[in-house]
């Protein structure tokens, strides 16, 4: 009996050597990239690309009008939103990833340090996006993938409750208190923070998380300094006013938006059809500045990255190449409802909701897309929150303290 | 003390008690039995409020019920894959419960009547085994069936074997001790006797010893088939597309996206999934408890 | 203890192997079942072994080789009787559980993770994929594929004039010659690709490269899609003999194999790296961080209490509710023990999300009209958190008990509740003196597991309070109700960076504690079934 354990012990061993071994057997180009193996196609042939739920539906209709121009059919295949990037950077390597992934542009840093997306050349095209879009999908001053669509929060007002609507933050407040409703306004928050949907805020008072150059954000914070200080004792002024509470999450906020307890949310395309579907008179407005200049959300982009271990990179490029037009990009808007990044088909746009995010949007930065943004959302958002709640009794000084540990991460 | 015993024993069949001792006895555990109920529902009713609720929060509100329609229900049923997922996830759940107890009965069986070397060690290594950390399972359970689908095709990756196969990678575990114990209690005797008439030790575990422990095979099938069913890190991996999805994996896929989530959809369908199991508990109880019965009625 | 009693049969403590002679087998139809099992193996077993064999899977192929000679032993053979009721389980176990524990095993020691998820051969195509760059201020060209005496190569149009080279030779203008719209439609001596055919040898066009002009400065004329070209150049040079990248610049980047990057002498490096062996590295960073000495012997304290709390919780309501219930006066509690299990029926991670919305201070439904609009602040607190998370814990945890309590209970033979009814023990004492520890002898095994299992909870933690609330101002993110498998997380995937390696070995430090733990803890149940 123990022989045959250790037996089937070398076993499990050497299996594990076998699927290793599987392993760089097929993901080991000749140094210098050609790779002349894969068989000819027979047909066109099939990209696959991971989407996720929400979009599918919207490139299964693109699909069909690509594959109707080139003969080249798309495989889609549904991925959990959060599992798209983590799971191509495992899967990638192996060969067994798909051709294109639908995704946010944030994932650029991280696709582009393993080495998973390949740079995309599309010549002149690209010119028909807006800049804001490519610059999102720019590591290192190449395109990484094209974007499609932008998304950014904004301020949703209820027509029922309040009208016109003034150009500070502070006298939005005070209008929201005389509304006669249990909150002037809602900001989702909760437990860990929501640094994304304060931005704005934080962006009027001059303190970007990042500094820029080259239309590329540099790893230098700039919320340090008296700017970002201000925000943060504003932060204190909110949550003592009513109009900020930590508890309030995502279905808090939405719920009471919903039942008319808030004449005004801060929030994103992608409850606005709820809103409209509950029979709400909304408006979608710009942000009033809180500390004078203007406020500018986080743009997220949405985009198609070409994978480095495609074997149909020529075909991809194609599909990208069609992702550009202003046809595709009227297409997927009208499928899914989100600004497109093609600024001829953006300004084609008659959808006051659509129209006013984009406003909204205006001065909008993209997200930063380096990797080590998850730990930079970690300070801030647990240090809003304990601003918020009263845990900091110093604001200016747990932001100060903040800082320092994002740079400490780093 | 030992004449109320007496009379305790006397009405042990009895359920026609009265009055006061009704409820020293048995009443009380009614009033048990719903405030646990109470405990055990209430976050439950949340859950059903929202897959009666066509568009709205899953925690947003304290006030439940203010929508109520079938319409996600309905919307379940006709536009998505969830009538297909429920078939995936009975066929691997069923599959990997069957196994489960089977292999996991006859490691028992082997602990429990023989006695040879490694086996107090390989019961411990069997225990320690399980508490490895499964955090980079995924990436590896991946590269396995990767290869292995170049061998055996069903066995690879996107087949509902292929997963089956992984969850019957546990099947030694924690499980086994719960049956080993139960076996140690049935006697050796009984053994001894069917192989003094000739039975050989196939025949003994097949036709008695498997008898004797249908309780606690009916409560490994159970727990394996809910463990099965609600497992979604390592099915995911496996299984990549919504037609091959298992219900876990497709609840999770629409509860992963906090923005666009369905909460509507999801909520019904975690409702619908809740359903067999519940059913499946009342049909396995008349196994699960018959030795109680059995033993109790017995003078 | 009560002595009077008869305690059920210990195990035997040795069983010899019926002597049977094969003549005896072939009048038994078990046999025949056996047999035709056993063909059936050995057909996949032979299936497998020459797939493997087709397939040049060495590794595999032996392992299938000795899987199925052991199995044809155990199963033919008749001395190895126990073999025979543990291989099945023990082949699935090999494959599916040890193989994961070698491969994170493995993975503790090298540096995988982001910037290094692959082997060096694909970080050098990948640093030259991205360095083949377009020149700035080039044109783009509309670009016909054609074939030059079974060369590729590509034609264009520059200033009404068409130009066409191949991989050898650089782009020369070409008489005769036909153009539309800028699209060279034909070439003498070459014929034209139609689209079809570029898909079809679309490997060849990607590689295919055309020197703009005999200066290797002007680069070379490429196309992604076969219908655009453009002018591009490398911007870095692989030396293949040396293992180096050379810069326009002059800077040279060296490969490291002790990092798995190409570094250049002022510290920067190209990006991807490679997956390298960094021997324990990982192992001792954790003693080594001295960010983690502040909370971590708190983190570790709680992560004891939180285990072994959610176990006694656990184990008690679920034992309670077993044997409470297992009393057949209780009229419907069929109906009873099923609404029991049903916290076990819904998904663990949306019972998550819905006890956070009810716990939450403002708008949860337990302060606000449980306790009539309270503002309990039950998980920004740290310790009414970590009582949250019991309370969780335990509404998620006690079905489980609940069923092998009420499983194991049966096996409690009746005669010994009624000798020690007989005996005058009360039901309190019955249970505590008889009940109790026979159910332990089988339930035992499984309280350690489950404390195993809840030690590295990491889920519930992660869906219900994300560790929080955090410790203001401390240099990680970590919260009083972290615990070690979460801080672990933090530390591995703090900065966004996932390190694969470090959180593997940190982990398998974890599985030790854990694991000794459990083995001590599994040697007193020992004990307890020698006692009985």
């Amino acid at each position: 009996m123990r022989k045959s354990i250790v037996a089937a012990l070398v076993a499990g061993m050497s299996l594990t050597l076998a699927a290793c071994g599987g392993g760089t057997a097929t993901t080991t180009p000749a140094p210098g990239g050609a790779d002349t193996t894969a068989a000819a196609p027979a047909d066109a042939g099939t990209l696959t690309v991971w989407v996720d739920e929400t979009r599918i539906d919207a490139f299964t209709e693109l699909g069909a009008d690509f594959q109707a121009t080139s003969g080249v059919s798309l495989d889609l295949v549904q991925k959990p939103t959060g599992d798209i990037k983590t799971d191509f950077i495992a899967q990638a390597p192996t060969g067994e990833g798909p051709d294109l992934i639908v995704t946010a542009h944030d994932a650029t840093g991280d696709l582009v340090s393993n080495g998973v997306v390949a740079p995309v050349e599309l010549g002149n095209v690209i010119d028909g996006l807006s800049d804001a879009s490519k610059a999102a999908f720019t590591w290192d001053g190449q395109l990484y993938g094209v974007p499609y669509a932008i998304e950014n929060i904004g301020l949703v007002r209820n027509n029922a409750l309040v009208q016109d609507t003034p150009a500070t933050f502070d006298e939005l407040v005070t209008q929201g208190k005389g509304a006669g409703t249990q909150f002037p306004i809602v900001i989702q928050q909760g437990d860990g923070g929501d640094a994304y949907h304060l931005y704005p805020l934080q962006t009027s008072f001059g303190a970007p998380v990042f500094t820029s150059s080259n239309g590329e954000y540099t790893t230098e914070l700039g919320m340090e300094g008296p700017e970002g200080q201000a925000f943060a004792t504003y932060l204190r002024k909110l949550a003592d006013e009513g109009a900020l509470n930590a508890n309030i999450g995502g279905d808090q906020a939405k719920q009471a938006f919903l039942d008319g307890q808030s004449p005004y949310i801060v929030t994103g395309p992608w409850w606005t059809s709820d809103f409209v579907d509950a029979g709400l008179d909304i408006t979608v407005l710009p942000i009033p500045s809180a500390g004078g200049q203007p406020s500018a959300p986080f743009l997220g982009v949405q985009g198609v990255y070409l994978s480095s271990h495609s074997e149909n990179a020529l075909l991809a490029n194609q599909f990208l190449d069609y992702m550009t037009s202003e046809d595709a990009q009227t297409k997927l808007y009208e499928l899914g409802g989100r600004t497109p990044a093609n600024t001829a088909a953006a300004e084609a746009i008659d959808d006051p909701i659509i129209a006013g995010f984009a406003e909204a949007g205006a001065d909008g930065e993209p997200m930063p897309a380096i990797p080590e943004m998850a730990a930079v959302w970690n300070f801030w958002g647990a240090t809003e929150v304990s601003i918020i709640n009263g845990q900091a009794a110093d604001p200016a000084a747990a932001w100060q303290e903040m800082n320092n540990n994002i740079k400490a991460a780093f | 003390m030992s004449t109320v015993a007496k009379i305790e024993l006397d009405n042990a069949n009895d359920t026609r008690l009265r009055g006061v001792r009704w409820w020293k006895e048995v009443g009380w555990k009614h009033l048990f039995a719903i405030a646990m109920i109470a405990y055990c529902v209430f976050p439950i009713l949340y859950v059903l409020s929202a897959a009666l609720n066509p568009g709205g929060t899953l925690t947003g509100s304290t006030r439940l019920f203010t929508a109520v329609s079938l319409q996600n229900f309905t919307e379940l049923f006709t536009n998505t894959n969830f009538p297909r997922w429920i078939l995936n996830s009975f066929i691997v759940s069923t599959v990997t419960a069957v196994g489960t107890v089977i292999m996991g009965a006859a490691a028992a069986y082997a602990f429990s009547r023989f006695r040879f070397v490694g086996r107090r060690g390989g019961l411990t290594a069997l225990l320690i085994i399980q508490m490895f950390p499964q955090m980079l399972a995924f990436i590896a359970i991946f590269l396995l069936l990767l290869t292995l689908r170049d061998i055996y095709p069903f066995l690879g990756l996107e087949s509902l074997f292929g997963l089956i196969a992984v969850y019957l990678g546990g099947a030694l575990g924690a499980n086994t001790f719960l049956m080993y114990g139960f076996f140690n209690t049935i006697p050796a005797e009984l053994d001894e006797a069917a192989k003094i008439d000739g039975a050989t030790h196939a025949q003994i575990f097949w036709g008695m010893i498997m008898r004797l422990v249908t309780p606690i095979l009916a409560v490994v099938g159970l727990l394996s088939f809910v463990g099965t069913y609600g497992e979604f890190i390592l099915a995911r991996i496996v299984l990549a597309r919504p037609e091959n999805y298992t219900l876990a994996v497709g609840l999770y896929v629409w509860g992963s996206d906090e923005r666009n989530a369905p909460w509507g959809l999801f909520a019904a369908g975690a409702v619908v999934a809740a359903v067999p199991i519940i059913l499946l508990f009342m049909y396995l109880q008349k196994y699960i408890v018959s030795g109680l019965t059995a033993g109790g009625v017995k003078g | 203890m009560s002595t009077d009693t008869q305690p059920p049969e210990a195990p035997p403590t040795s069983t010899s192997a019926p002597q049977l002679s094969h003549a005896r087998d072939l009048s038994r139809p078990g046999f025949y079942v056996k047999l035709v099992l056993m063909m059936l193996v050995n057909a996949f077993g032979l299936y497998g072994i020459m797939a493997a064999f087709g397939q040049e899977q060495w590794v595999i192929l032996a392992v299938l080789v000795v899987t199925l000679v052991v199995a044809d032993y155990v199963y033919f053979s008749k001395r190895s009787i126990p073999a025979k009721y543990l291989m099945p389980g023990l082949v699935f176990l090999l494959v599916y559980q040890i193989y994961v524990m070698a491969n994170t095993a493995v993975v503790a020691f090298t540096n995988y993770g982001d910037g290094h998820n692959d082997l060096k051969g694909p970080a050098i195509t990948q640093i030259l994929k991205t360095s083949d760059r377009r020149l700035d201020g080039t044109p783009t060209y509309p670009v016909t594929v054609v074939d030059v005496n079974g060369s590729l190569g590509f034609a264009v149009v520059e200033d009404d004039e068409v130009l066409v080279g191949t991989q050898e030779d650089p782009l020369e203008p070409v008489t005769g010659a036909v153009e539309s719209g800028g699209r060279v439609t034909q070439v003498p001596g070459a014929s034209v690709l139609p689209l079809a055919e570029i898909q079809q040898r679309q490997n060849e066009v990607l590689d295919l490269r055309v020197s703009v002009s005999d200066d290797p400065d002007d680069g070379w004329l490429r196309t992604d899609n076969g219908t655009m070209a453009y002018q591009a150049r490398s911007v870095l040079r692989y030396d293949e003999a040396a293992d180096t990248f050379t810069a326009e610049n002059g800077t040279v980047y060296t490969a490291d194999p002790a990092q798995g990057l190409y570094v250049a002498p002022d510290g920067t490096s190209l990006s991807p790296g490679w997956r390298v062996f960094v021997g324990t590295d990982n192992f001792t960073r954790m003693f080594t961080d001295s960010r983690l000495q502040g909370p971590f012997l708190s983190i570790l304290l709680w992560t004891f209490a939180f285990a072994i709390l959610s176990v006694l919780t656990t184990f008690a309501l679920g034992l309670l509710l077993a044997v409470v219930f297992n009393d057949e006066r209780v009229k419907g509690r069929r109906f009873y023990r099923a609404m029991f299990i049903l916290p076990y029926a819904f998904p663990g991670f949306l019972a998550a999300l819905v006890w956070k919305g009810m716990l939450n201070q403002n708008f949860g439904i337990i302060n606000q009209t449980l306790l009539n609009g309270a503002t309990i602040n039950w998980l920004g607190d740290g310790t009414l958190a970590k009582l949250s998370i019991l309370g969780v814990n335990l509404w998620l945890g006690f079905p489980y008990m609940f069923l092998i309590c009420t499983g194991a209970l049966q096996s409690i033979p009746g005669e010994l509740t009624e000798a020690g009814i007989m005996d005058g023990a009360g039901p309190w004492r019955r249970f505590w003196n008889l009940t109790l520890p026979l159910l332990m002898v089988s339930v035992a095994p499984l309280l350690i597991a489950s404390f195993a299992f809840n030690f590295n909870n990491f889920s519930l933690i992660y869906m219900l309070t994300g560790g929080g609330p955090n410790y203001p101002g401390a240099p990680l993110i970590i919260g009083e109700t972290d615990i070690l498998i979460s801080m672990v997380y933090s530390v591995a995937f703090e900065s966004g960076v996932r390190q694969f390696g470090l959180a593997s070995a940190l982990s398998i430090l974890i599985f030790v504690v854990v694991g000794f733990i459990s083995w001590l803890g599994f040697r007193q149940t020992r004990k307890l079934e020698e006692i009985i």
